[in-house]
């Protein structure tokens, strides 16, 4: 699923450290993630996986350490910013779409404005990304009118929108009914198998085994473990991370 | 109220061409009245208008500054904050006429050589201020509603701050500042009568006018009251019709 022969580096996070207050939420967290990869960050609640995420397009910004991703360091020079934001797509744990908007113009609303695409082109591509989603006959609708599944799928297709290099997902199914969340995993694999690189805060075992190529569990703000599926879940190196395992085993 | 909820667009539209047919119109029927109305019809289309045209000027620019001061309040630099902060407690704890005869007396004498202001602009300024005190509030109460969530999701689709605001927080933020704020512009239809203090000849003075000459306070002022009432009226269609509009996408 990915090209092992020449992995570029696009994202190069090097001794990460954030604290909120008195919580240290990352300690020295270090990680190279290439091209094409996807990579599942697994780890109990509060182990700073979702923090983690969240220092890589700054939505927190780290306190020490240096993320340079596609040769740009992340910093709060604005410009380098709003650069790198234009590559590194997100998608929410609870979907965030912009409710004052119908489906169609949550998706076209970045590419028409930070893109400067036109408004026709726009809606052509946005109309290709809902039809691959399985939403097209959804456009005219407004958020609220979908349900949780579909929104998240409309979630995928906006960050899709801006043909990011990298999608960061955070928890991307964690705030979905049971029912539901077969039909986002059903597109981020579509996502993983097209070659885009994913790194994925989840909780689902099932499709981090299946469709990752790399877990990394984290626990207390540092990364106990990175190494592929196959090895982290027949084979975990850490008490915690197999303590971990036993808790959540009935995932898959 | 439901067609205006169904048809918000006609509806506004309707209300737009009823006050302004009423407004061009209203001395017509007007001068077919008896005696103290129909002699003075002219004179009441003519205070109307500067009824309409005081509350239609204070009442944008109020929205305007009530934005712009609303914006204020929540900056994360506090001289701005503290200016904002000290702008409505001066409005809201001082008496509206006061402000009127202190921009109508008191401003010309600090006002460089040459400016000079007439009393219809003082008690635009007056109204649009005390307004704006009032919008200030409704803003900021409008801007905190948004979830945090939609401007993580802007942001991280790489729009620009300034954009976030324009496209996502002042659209969600006027969805729940709309109805506060129609109640801010009804009162202004009716505190504009002040105005009559600095000798602008608005409805309210035209029939205290036209009461003096003829002796008959009664019919005077009750038309003046029902003139009132249309316009109030046609106000309020108004900003419900606004409010149906950008009702879209919402849960009821």
């Amino acid at each position: 699923m990915n090209s092992e022969a020449v992995p570029r580096p696009i994202i190069e996070a090097r001794a990460i450290g954030k604290r909120f207050g008195a919580f240290h939420a990352l300690r020295d967290v270090s990680a190279t993630f290439h091209e094409g990869q996807v990579t599942a960050i697994v780890g109990p609640s509060g182990s700073g996986k979702s923090t983690f995420l969240r220092t890589l397009n700054r939505l927190e910004a780290h306190d020490s350490g240096e993320i340079v991703i596609d040769g740009i360091v992340l910093s709060d020079d604005i410009k380098n910013l709003n650069a790198i934001r234009r590559e590194v797509g997100m998608v929410f744990q609870s979907f965030n779409l912009f409710s004052h908007l119908t489906i169609l113009r949550n998706l076209t609303l970045a590419p028409m404005r930070v893109r400067r695409m036109a408004r026709a082109a726009a809606e052509e591509k946005a109309m290709n990304l809902l039809e691959r989603v399985g939403l097209k006959t959804q456009a005219s609708k407004y958020p609220v009118q979908l349900s949780g599944g579909q929104q998240q799928r409309v979630a995928i297709a906006r960050a899709l929108a801006m043909d990011p290099k990298v999608l960061l997902f955070d928890e991307p199914t964690s705030a979905l009914d049971p029912e539901m969340v077969n039909e986002v995993l059903a597109v981020m694999r579509e996502l993983a198998y097209s070659g885009i690189t994913m790194l994925v805060v989840t909780h689902e075992m099932g499709f981090a085994r299946e469709v990752a190529d790399r877990v990394i569990f984290f626990d207390e703000g540092v990364i106990l473990e990175d190494t592929t599926p196959e090895s982290f879940f027949s084979n975990p190196g850490h008490e915690r991370a197999k303590a971990f395992l036993s808790q959540v085993r009935h995932g898959f | 109220m439901n067609w205006t909820r169904q048809h918000p667009g006609w509806a506004m539209f309707a209300a737009m061409i009823g006050l302004l047919l009423f407004l061009w119109g209203m001395a017509l029927p007007l001068a077919a009245a008896p005696s103290p109305i129909g002699p003075a019809a002219e004179q009441f289309a003519d205070g109307a208008r500067i009824t309409v045209g005081l509350t239609l000027i204070a009442g944008s620019a109020g929205v305007l500054i009530g934005v712009l001061a609303g914006l204020g309040k929540l900056s994360r630099f506090w001289p701005l904050r503290w200016l904002c902060d000290s702008y409505v407690w001066l409005i809201r704890g001082t008496p509206l006429l006061l402000q009127i005869l202190f921009v109508w007396l008191a401003l010309p004498t600090i006002m460089p050589e040459g400016v000079e202001l007439s009393d219809f602009a003082c008690a635009a300024i007056a109204l649009s201020l005390n307004v704006g005190a009032y919008n200030t509030e409704c803003v900021r109460a409008g801007i905190l509603a948004v979830p945090h969530g939609q401007v993580e999701a802007a942001r991280a689709l790489g729009l620009t701050p300034l954009q976030t605001f324009m496209d996502v927080i002042l659209p969600q933020s006027m969805r729940v500042a709309l109805p506060a704020l129609a109640n801010n512009l009804a009162s202004l239809v009716k505190d504009s009568s002040l105005a009559y203090a600095i000798s602008v000849v608005e409805l309210t003075m035209v029939g205290y006018r036209v009461q003096a000459e003829s002796y008959q306070p009664i019919p005077v002022f009750v038309t003046i009251a029902a003139i009132y009432l249309i316009l109030t009226t046609a106000f309020t269609t108004l900003t419900a019709a606004l409010e149906a509009q950008l009702d879209v996408g919402q849960k009821r």
